[in-house]
């Protein structure tokens, strides 16, 4: 009986094991790989250096990608936030007809593929003759990371307790006041959570990028995207630490701010 | 006082106006277009099913429908058989020590695809880091890139996380009580697994394997980078006509006809108990 049970703890131990490691490999190997000394891919790295990293930073069309891409980026989230939590708050704190449909319509970009978002955005914004390259990047990231803003911010204000905006309501605040002083203070924990998850979706989107942009507008995924399908660059492996990192960093991030927010 | 209720749910409905006028206008209306698009005549007037014609005609469309289905079930299966494992052992874990190991779920959750993509061609190819260990045994390097396999790593990495959440969720809903009691009964690990928590996590399953049946549905970025000219899935061919054959119609076709398949693909998802709460819960 004993063994038969440690026997299953193991095997299942192993499993799991293997997955994730399976799992995490590719950020591994890449994170390896960066810190190579050689021009080429190599593994494993003869060596400890920063060259890649610098090779990334001295190549123009690299640094110029990754700023367009922080620009569409940041504004897409900055409009994902200005249309999604107020939707948000429609969403959870109104009881109109009609509101399950709404939330299914905000929702559905998810639920589309994305490459038939970006075919028809590429036809529509030729159609009404959109030809700024970064606006065209800007509004279609604002659809794909809409939805993200309108669950994040949604289950944030589930979370808030009503009572606190009734009372405030009955000790005299009129309805501006109390969305000022009472619900948005308690729901800025899920605004930066969802910020930051749409600013991640946005700079990591590559699909609908790919047809939405025009020829001189290279965010850096489109140029990961073709590098890898051209000449493979070992400078992808430096980039590839760095998104990582990235997600990392955006991770803690909001775990750090919603345990916070618990807790105080 | 009634009316007074109506009126402030009507007020706070107009707190959801911008998003809804914006998405109306960028994201409905251009997907109308799509499917206008698609029944556009090619002199320009009058609607026509003529590119659904041609399309179904077409031994290329034909082709890349049979292998979008066949990836993409072949893709759930191979994500639900590494998935379990994992959802099973956080199901047992404390909340500290899940909390913990949910971050190894979380990390390649993150990770954009393009990286993923990188990574196993370094990892795959031909002179890549596992033909070379191989090499060093003396066995032949593996064609492990370009055809069906490399883009079932791919997708599978992908898509694993996706199946975790859906079925730890099913596992912790279980009273662990029901193990209990079938241990007290006699049963072995073996037995209660097989006859109490995978029956009852059936559902989750489900909820999750038509999630990432439509995720998969859709995939571009891996079969385009990790798969073999025989790997075009609908996504790829989508591009294909739009930028290479410059026909805006069959794109379209194509495109309505990928659309239709997720749309009822996640009308199923409703259906399955849990799956509509993945279906509002995404992103989480």
């Amino acid at each position: 009986m004993e063994t038969r049970i440690s026997g299953w703890r193991i095997a299942l131990g192993a499993v799991v094991t293997v997955i994730l490691v399976f799992m995490l490999l590719p950020s591994l190997i890449t994170a390896v790989i960066s810190f190579g000394s050689s021009n080429q891919i190599v593994f494993p790295p003869k060596g400890f250096s920063l060259a890649l990293f610098r090779r990334f930073f001295a190549e123009e069309g690299w640094v110029a990608s990754t700023w367009l891409s922080f620009r569409v980026a940041i504004w897409s989230t900055l409009l994902a936030l200005l249309l999604g939590i107020p939707a948000a708050y429609a969403l959870t704190r109104g009881s109109f007809p009609g509101r399950k449909i709404l939330a299914l319509f905000l929702l559905s970009p998810v639920m589309v593929p994305h490459v038939a978002v970006a075919l028809a955005l590429y036809i529509y914004f030729t159609e009404i003759r959109l030809t700024n390259g970064e606006l065209r990047l800007i509004f279609a990231h604002a659809i794909a990371t809409l939805p993200f803003v309108v669950v994040t911010a949604s289950a944030g204000l589930r979370h808030i307790d009503p009572a606190l905006e009734r009372a405030a309501t009955v000790m005299g605040a009129s309805r501006l006041i109390v969305l000022r002083r009472v619900t948005l203070p308690l729901l800025t924990p899920s605004i930066i959570a969802s910020g930051l998850f749409a600013f991640l979706i946005s700079f990591d989107e590559v699909v609908i990028s790919w047809f939405v942009a025009r020829a001189g507008d290279t965010t850096l995924p489109i140029k990961m995207f073709s590098s890898i399908q051209f000449e493979v660059s070992p400078v992808l492996a430096a980039i590839s630490t760095m998104l990582t990192a990235l997600s990392i960093v955006v991770c803690v991030i909001v775990a750090t701010v919603q345990k916070e927010a618990r807790s105080g | 006082m009634q009316l007074r209720a109506t009126k402030a749910h009507f007020r706070d409905a107009a707190y959801a106006m911008p998003a809804a006028l914006f998405m109306a206008l960028l994201f409905a209306f251009p997907l109308f277009s799509v499917l206008r698009q698609s029944l556009q005549q090619e002199n320009g007037d009058g609607l026509t099913f003529q590119a659904y014609a041609k399309i179904f005609s077409t031994p290329l469309f034909l082709r890349v429908a049979y292998t979008t289905l066949e990836v993409s079930v072949s893709a759930t299966v191979f994500s639900l058989l590494l998935a379990y494992p994992i959802a099973y052992f956080l199901a047992k874990q404390s909340p500290r020590r899940r909390a913990l190991y949910m971050i190894l779920v979380l990390v390649p959750f993150w990770t954009s695809s393009l990286v993923k993509s990188f990574s196993f061609m370094v990892l795959l190819g031909q002179a890549g880091i596992i033909n070379q260990m191989l090499g060093a045994f003396g066995i032949a390097p593996v064609k492990m890139l370009f055809n069906r396999f490399g883009v079932m790593v791919g997708m599978s990495h992908f898509l694993i996380p996706f199946f975790v959440f859906p079925i730890l969720t099913s596992l912790r809903s279980q009273p662990p009580e029901l193990a209990k009691a079938a241990a007290i009964m006699g049963a072995g690990k073996l037995r209660i697994f097989l006859r109490v928590t995978l029956p009852l996590s059936l559902p989750g399953v489900m909820a999750g394997a038509l999630l990432v049946f439509i995720l998969s549905l859709g995939f571009y970025i891996i079969p385009a980078l990790l798969g073999g000219r025989q790997d075009m899935m609908f996504a790829n061919l989508v591009d294909f006509y739009t930028r290479e054959a410059l026909n805006w119609p069959m794109a379209s076709a194509v495109a309505v006809l990928l659309v239709t398949a997720a749309a009822v693909a996640a009308m199923l998802l409703s259906k399955v108990r849990g799956g509509s709460s993945i279906l509002s819960e995404e992103g989480h």
